[in-house]
């Protein structure tokens, strides 16, 4: 959205609520000055007045426009700030940017989503999309891994998940403590567990680099074709209009032709798969 | 104890084998149950045969000494584990643990390796199958190793 | 195409008259060579005309180095920018893609672009490295431009390219009936003799369609070996008319400033977490050579590219692009 006309202008919105999902992850819940809605999958630029913006794919269910949820790891300069930020304080938005999860396409189908680490923040707003429309659906089912127990924010969601009609959310660890009783290894290892129609399916990948990769070629191997395959491929976003240059992955602008591609259109890119 | 061939085409593991092929398995294989804490077998132990887990939950690691169990993997059902029994030296390369009350299915693995001397066709299926199982297993272990060096 | 003809001595005047309703910039010949420099009285008879080409890209009248993005300007004064080079004005095509998409319109480019009148002039002569021909840009503009101007010896003769262009002339009374078409095959002798020597300058340059597969199928070593002199200074992307990466950073009062970056310098590709993609510096050389060549082309039409040749003079490392399509190319 556009303030006055100008594409570089941020909305405020103030901080209401932050939510500590982890020592190092922080939900922070928004409510914007002006009327604010999103596509699941797309992104929003977050400001700290004065400090810096960072691209982040809002956490909340898109159908709900009066707040909005947005997840945030403390990795560097920007987000070191916005987790000193007390409720009371306003941010800037911008946005939204870019291409979101396309999920009408998604109707009579099968979705698989397969996440890791910090991609489940995009991957709850996703699913609390796909839950508003999942008499279209056939099942959702969500195989997510993380590297120990401590690290998987949104515990809730899967026993929740687990209770809701037509989906089923399995999880993962890489590193199991003591108390941890459920399975071990990475998350394309609960892919051994589901029973999918994959003819009938469309893939979700969305995590860290390394599990894009390693998803996408087990579900190639699996039999998923090139179109099947849902990836975001968030890449240091900077303006979010197709303008600045910072995420261009081959003649994609990250931020306008994705961040959501599907498999088919960045194949051939060796900057990834290589 | 032992599976009938509609009971065994319900296991992953069994995709694409033909009826004939299902009752060699049947004939060299027994079903063996395992309770909470068992040890199916310890890291350097000889194998005689190799498993498919059918129902429960297992968990495989390595071992620093014998008190200090590194947990590094769970085993799905209908996977196959313990194929260091068909190549030699037959040394199992992990323990493997039940979590809860599980059933596997024990196949004699130097029956196997007969069975694959009369019939190649099976015996490649079978060992492809295997390479794939372990591919697979080297493959997640190389991401899980990968996703502690890197954020 | 229309062409309006007037006395040197007239235009000099018609220039002082324009200099109270416009700012003009124009191409003027200094102790270091020729730029564009604010025009006032005094200055009109310094102004240089026809010759190649001024050193500062036109891209820098519509992306300033640095500006606040958050507050909308007042309607400045109308501008003229005059001797322009048809590489610049090639350029802008690029410029015009990217910033006047219908997505996201950037407003203050879009006014600049409104507020200003474009008079390219034709290049009579080359300097050492330009090479627009072998990308099939002329060194005359025959559109994108809104008047084109040539010096024959004491008579100034425009041609009109666009309505803007043709508005202009009308409100210009000393061109209100000075239709001359005497001129034309003077002017296409200039344009011929400067088309040969651009010619013989560019022997063995690939042309722009077989740029894309050159790049992308050079090997590392080539990457290696051609950024070896590389400081990563950023003198290539400043001086270049169709680079345009910026930085956005923020100021208190939620306040914007765009400010141009370059993706020779490191860290242009740094993440949050600390990974950089380009952090190695022959990959990072290679990048822009990606960018221009392969990547702009399949996403936009217009050239990313225009050939000219500004690259190659600023280079501290004395790096040649043309050297490293000359190589390619063998």
């Amino acid at each position: 959205m556009q303030v006055n006309g100008n594409i570089y202008n941020p909305i405020k919105a103030r901080l209401i609520d932050v939510i500590e999902e982890s020592p190092s992850i922080k939900t922070f819940v928004l409510v914007p000055e002006n009327e604010f809605s999103f596509k699941t999958g797309q992104f929003i630029e977050l400001s700290v007045d004065g400090i810096g913006e960072a691209p982040f794919t809002p956490s909340s269910s898109p159908l709900v426009t009066e707040k909005l949820e947005v997840t945030v790891m403390k990795t560097g300069y920007v987000t070191e700030y916005m987790h000193m930020l007390k409720p009371g304080v306003f941010m800037g938005i911008r946005g939204p940017y870019g291409r979101g999860y396309p999920i009408e396409t998604f109707y009579g189908k099968e979705v698989l989503i397969l996440g890791g680490g910090c991609g489940l923040a995009p991957i709850r707003s996703l699913l609390f999309a796909l839950e508003s429309i999942k008499n279209k659906l056939v099942k959702v089912i969500l195989c997510y891994g993380s590297k120990t127990p401590a690290d998987c924010i949104y515990k809730p969601l899967f026993d929740r998940l687990n209770n809701t009609e037509k989906f089923e959310a399995y999880r993962t660890v890489d590193n199991a403590d003591e108390e941890w009783d459920g399975s071990v290894g990475v998350a394309t290892t609960l892919l051994n567990k589901i029973k999918i129609n994959i003819k009938n399916s469309i893939a979700v990948v969305c995590g860290p680099p390394v599990m894009m990769k390693f998803g996408t070629i087990r579900l190639l191997e699996m039999g998923y074709k090139d179109d099947q395959i849902y990836l975001s491929m968030e890449k240091n976003m900077s303006c979010g209009l197709g303008k600045c240059g910072h995420c261009m992955m081959g003649e994609f602008f990250v931020c306008k032709d994705g961040p959501v591609f599907t498999y088919n259109e960045i194949k051939h890119n060796p900057e990834i798969w290589k | 104890m032992k599976l009938t061939i509609e009971e065994l085409k319900s296991v992953r593991f069994f995709d694409n084998y033909t009826d004939e092929q299902l009752k060699i398995f049947i004939r060299i294989s027994s079903i063996k149950e395992f309770n909470v804490k068992d040890i199916l077998f310890e890291q350097y132990d000889e194998l005689s045969e190799i498993y498919v887990l059918l129902t429960g939950c297992l968990s495989l690691g390595i071992s620093l000494a014998k008190e200090k169990r590194i947990r590094l993997g769970t085993l799905e059902e209908g996977q196959l584990f313990s194929w260091s029994a068909v190549f030699s030296p037959h040394i199992s390369t992990a323990w493997v643990m039940a979590g809860c009350p599980t059933k596997v299915l024990a196949i004699d693995a130097k029956k196997l390796i007969q069975e694959f001397d009369k019939n190649c066709e099976f015996g490649f299926k079978t060992m492809s199958k295997i390479a794939q199982t372990i591919s697979h297993r080297l493959s997640d272990t190389r991401f899980q190793l990968m996703n502690q060096l890197t954020l | 195409m229309q062409y309006k003809s007037i006395k040197k001595e007239e235009w000099d005047k018609t220039i002082e008259q324009l200099l109270l309703s416009y700012t003009i910039f124009a191409s003027v010949e200094n102790e270091y060579g020729l730029d564009y420099e604010l025009i006032k009285p005094a200055d009109i008879t310094k102004i240089s005309y026809n010759k190649p080409k001024p050193a500062t890209p036109l891209k820098s009248f519509f992306l300033p180095v640095k500006e606040n993005v958050t507050s909308e300007r007042v309607n400045e004064k109308p501008r003229i920018i005059l001797g322009i080079p048809n590489c610049d004005i090639e350029g802008l095509c690029l410029l015009d893609d990217i910033y006047l998409d219908d997505e996201f319109n950037d407003i203050f480019y879009r006014n600049r672009r409104k507020n200003t009148l474009l008079i390219s002039s034709d290049c009579i002569g080359i300097q050492e490295h330009c090479h627009c021909l072998s990308y099939n840009i002329k060194p005359y503009s025959e559109n994108h431009a809104d008047l084109a101007i040539i010096n024959l010896d004491g008579t100034i003769v425009l041609r009109v390219l666009s309505i803007k262009g043709e508005d202009f002339i009308k409100g210009v009374p000393a061109f209100l009936s000075q239709e001359n078409i005497d001129f034309i095959p003077v002017i296409e002798k200039e344009h011929l003799s400067t088309m040969t020597l651009l010619e013989k300058a560019n022997i063995g340059l690939p042309d722009y369609k077989k740029t894309g597969e050159l790049i992308k199928n050079a090997g590392n070593n080539i990457w290696e070996k051609y950024s070896v002199r590389c400081v990563s200074c950023g003198a290539c992307t400043t001086i270049c008319p169709t680079c345009t990466c910026f930085l956005l950073i923020d100021q208190p009062g939620f306040e914007k400033v765009k400010q141009l970056d370059a993706c020779q310098y490191p860290g242009f590709e740094r993440v949050a977490g600390g990974e950089d993609a380009l952090f190695e510096l022959h990959n990072r050389f290679k990048n822009r050579y990606m960018c221009k060549y392969v990547w702009k082309p399949k996403k936009f039409n217009s050239l990313a590219c225009t050939g000219c040749g500004r690259c190659i003079e600023a280079c501290i490392g004395k790096i040649s692009k043309n050297e490293i399509f000359m190589e390619l190319i063998k």
